[in-house]
């Protein structure tokens, strides 16, 4: 059972993030965090003068339940921090073990023209 | 860029007094923390000091507060951080780290970790910024699987592990 749902929830797991990420005013808002973290949402409204104060905090309310974005309760004042852990593991479970392949192949490609080159040249050098 | 403090927030399927024992016990954090461990029990008010396999000095402070988590209470560690591992980092002042711990319902946990105080310290701030993302993810594994992370995760590691 407890393995099911562990299962299941590896599964799940990236779906709000992704769902999160596909909105390009909530991925500007992650920029605007990773150029300068631990904003207000007064702060973050500046970066963003076409949108309303309520569009802001719709959009960081989904960027929290996907915990993508913190806030942190100071005193009087509530400061926006962005989280790296969820990026991490959806760059864990779903793309380094699709990118690596084309990577390696990259790698390989690259050897293989890098030693075509010595070839042709130390085949030139030869024979000048 | 500004020096403000780095957060962390990770969801581990284990409680929250599994996760303080992770957090607060050497047991646990010499198998998910680069191998270290407390040299003394951390004490709330102390001084303490983790060390690396070999014994070297990694890092210490001052518990400044330890509050193990209890029935709709919050757990809070929170230590001062003055890096040992590295000579350079070593020059740099303490800066504070805050570990949460709070049941997320259903067997559930959520941590946080607030590294704060960093303005004084701009190397530190660099070195631990992805080194969290790596630690916590370590723990939850750990508590989750029973087994850590592998200790070094390359891109060679990476294709290696797409091809098998």
């Amino acid at each position: 059972m407890e393995e099911e749902r562990l299962q299941q929830e590896r599964l799940e797991q990236g779906g709000e993030v992704f769902r999160a990420l596909a909105d390009p005013t909530r991925r500007a808002l992650l920029d605007s965090l990773f150029g300068h973290d631990g904003q207000t949402l007064n702060e973050l409204c500046e970066g963003f003068p076409e949108m309303t104060r309520f569009g802001v905090m719709k959009h960081l309310s989904v960027l929290a339940e996907a915990d993508l974005v913190v806030a942190v309760r100071q005193g009087r004042t509530k400061r926006h921090y962005l989280n790296p852990v969820p990026i991490e593991q959806v760059a864990n479970r779903w793309i380094s073990k699709y990118a690596a392949r084309f990577t390696s192949a990259l790698v390989a490609l690259d050897d293989h023209v890098v030693a075509g080159q010595e070839t042709e040249e130390s085949r030139r050098a030869e024979l000048g | 860029m500004s020096l403000t403090a780095h957060v962390y927030q990770i969801y581990i399927a284990a409680t929250p007094e599994q996760v303080w024992s992770a957090i607060t016990e050497s047991e646990w954090t010499k198998r998910y923390f680069h191998a270290t461990s407390y040299v003394e029990p951390p004490q709330q008010g102390r001084r303490y000091l983790t060390v690396v396999a070999d014994g070297r000095p990694a890092v210490d402070g001052v518990i400044e507060e330890m509050q193990p988590p209890a029935e709709e209470r919050a757990g809070r560690f929170v230590q001062t951080w003055h890096t040992r591992y590295d000579p350079e980092l070593e020059q740099e002042p303490a800066s504070r780290v805050e570990w949460t711990v709070e049941n997320a319902g259903d067997g559930l946990t959520r941590v946080r970790l607030v590294h704060g105080n960093l303005e004084q310290s701009p190397l530190t701030w660099e070195n631990v910024k992805n080194g969290w993302v790596w630690v916590l993810n370590s723990m939850k594994t750990l508590l989750e699987t029973g087994h850590p992370l592998p200790r070094v995760r390359d891109d060679q590691t990476v294709i290696e592990a797409a091809n098998a």
